[in-house]
């Protein structure tokens, strides 16, 4: 356990020098991501608030929801990031076979090597803003087991986050060239999260929750927090087990990983 | 103009061996398609909201997306890697624009996989569009017109935009400052029907309402035909500036460049 906190520190060192080599560049990018999300998020809160209401949630609780998926988007991605987007990459060129001959599971040096993103600061500042300027415009009085609910909520997201990106990397074992479905699953599904499931229909609502549980990420958090209505007919406990979903879906993605590594073929060069 | 249908052409039929590529790009358009119809089905239902009807939203969200994915390139991330790679002396030595260049690469690139992608979310969408009012002759030729001039100035912001690139060590993030800019500007997230009062007021002061939001308010009749020739001289007007701006930094660009090796 010593060991791994020593590796885990020195791989991070290595990616935070390697970001920080062109500076301008790593500000500039965290000042065009505020930019760029912030435009989402903006423009997510003037629809809302100009009809005043969406499927039951206002302007400052969409701000909540958009807020709790970008945060754990932040801390997801800045673990998992790397790796899940330059996996494809480090097969082709033959990097990846390093990994194969280490002490330590193939996994986790790919994790550690792939290194951490500092960039996603930018996510997670906004994010914390947009959060906090949402509970304030509630005006929402947090007491000692919401905020427990809300930081333990907020890691299953990450971990939930973090799943989509492994299981999006696992393409890579089976083909080096573009990965379309990676893609749909990280952006195109997620595009729902950015909206109360309650206003799609049952179907889309199902998949949302049991198979691709992207809801669990913000909705159901969100609505235990803010006291929303979850889909009718769903049990009253559902939203609460978000953590757990988060740990669940997350073991489950390396469990896929590591069965896809088992087809894994040497490009040979 | 025959050496940029060749680049065009080209650039066409490299997309075309990705055929899978398209298949995803059409459940990508119909999942986003699908998401904005309910959306504004729970949004607008049967009413009405700022003259805006639910089949009105509809015929936005097609023409805005197909706009966007039309025009959609990364000029400054061709510029960063053909810096790099010094593949740019070659493209300077051609007997042909730059900027000509990018624009037939870029049509070629993206007019496939726009109308794959269009035209299935089309045919979706004849299951909702029952009640709306499409525009008569004079409205389609003034929207054709208007959506010509839009691409145009999509294209030129975002030419413009990447000819940064010849100044920055790197710069992917460029594009999230210039799709941000434009959605919060332009109303190609949300129209800016909504927009409250000084966020709309400030929009006319830059180029990119009149992008696709504009067109689109001739399409729906939102612009009257006798009004039309207000958007479209600002069109007009923003493509004339900003190609003269482009022209000027391109001259600095090309004394400045440096190629190491190649």
């Amino acid at each position: 356990m010593k060991n791994f906190r020593k590796l885990s520190g020195s791989f991070f060192r290595v990616a935070l020098r390697r970001e920080m080599a062109y500076r301008g560049t790593f500000l500039a990018g965290i000042v065009g991501q505020w930019i760029s999300y912030g435009a989402t998020f903006l423009g997510i809160y003037i629809m809302v608030s100009g009809f005043h209401v969406l499927g039951g949630w206002n302007g400052s609780e969409m701000m909540m929801l958009y807020g709790l998926a970008t945060m754990s988007y932040a801390i997801g991605a800045s673990f998992f990031f790397n790796f899940s987007s330059g996996l494809a990459g480090r097969i082709r060129s033959g990097e990846f076979d390093a990994s194969l001959t280490k002490p330590i599971p193939p996994f986790l040096h790919e994790v550690f090597s792939a290194g951490y993103n500092v960039g996603y600061v930018s996510h997670f500042t906004v994010s914390l803003l947009i959060m906090a300027a949402a509970l304030c415009s509630l005006s929402y009085v947090p007491d000692v087991k919401s905020i427990l609910f809300l930081i333990l909520a907020i890691v299953g997201a990450s971990l939930i986050q973090a799943a989509a990106l492994i299981a999006a990397s696992t393409m890579s074992f089976f083909s080096v060239g573009s990965n379309p479905i990676a893609e749909f699953l990280l952006w195109d599904v997620k595009e729902f999260t950015n909206y109360p499931v309650t206003i799609f229909p049952k179907g889309i609502q199902f998949v949302l929750t049991f198979i691709l549980p992207f809801a669990f990420m913000n909705f159901y958090p969100a609505s235990v927090l803010l006291g929303k209505d979850i889909p009718e007919g769903y049990p009253a406990i559902l939203p609460y087990l978000s953590p757990l979903v988060g740990m669940f879906v997350f073991a489950l993605s390396i469990l896929l990983w590591n069965w896809g590594l088992k087809y894994y073929k040497s490009t040979g060069s | 103009m025959t050496k940029y249908w060749i680049v065009f052409k080209k650039s066409l039929k490299s997309e075309l061996a990705y055929r899978s590529a398209a298949l995803w790009g059409i459940l990508s358009a119909a999942l986003g398609f699908l998401i904005q119809v309910f959306l504004w089905q729970a949004l607008l239902g049967s009413g009405v909201r700022k003259d805006t009807s639910f089949p009105d939203m509809l015929l936005y969200v097609l023409i805005n997306s197909f706009m966007l994915q039309l025009t959609r390139t990364d000029v400054a991330g061709i510029i960063e890697n053909a810096m790099i790679d010094g593949t740019i002396s070659m493209e300077l030595l051609r007997p042909i624009s730059y900027k000509g260049y990018m624009l037939a690469q870029t049509l070629g690139k993206n007019v496939y996989g726009s109308l794959t992608a269009t035209l299935p979310v089309l045919g979706l969408s004849l299951f909702f569009l029952s009640g709306a009012v499409l525009p008569d002759g004079v409205h389609i030729l003034l929207f054709l017109l208007s959506a010509l001039l839009g691409i145009a100035l999509m294209f030129e912001v975002t030419y413009l935009a990447g000819l940064l690139a010849f100044w920055l060590q790197r710069c992917w993030f460029i594009w999230f400052y210039l799709r941000g800019i434009r959605d919060i500007f332009g109303g190609t997230f949300v129209p800016i029907w909504f927009y409250p009062e000084f966020l709309e007021k400030l929009s006319y002061w830059l180029p990119f309402r009149y992008m696709t939001f504009e067109p689109i308010n001739i399409f729906l009749m939102k612009t009257p035909a006798s009004q039309a020739w207000v958007s479209l001289l600002a069109a007009f007007l923003w493509l004339a500036g900003l190609s003269f701006a482009d022209q000027m930094v391109w001259r600095a660009a090309t004394r400045k460049l440096t190629v190491n090796g190649g």
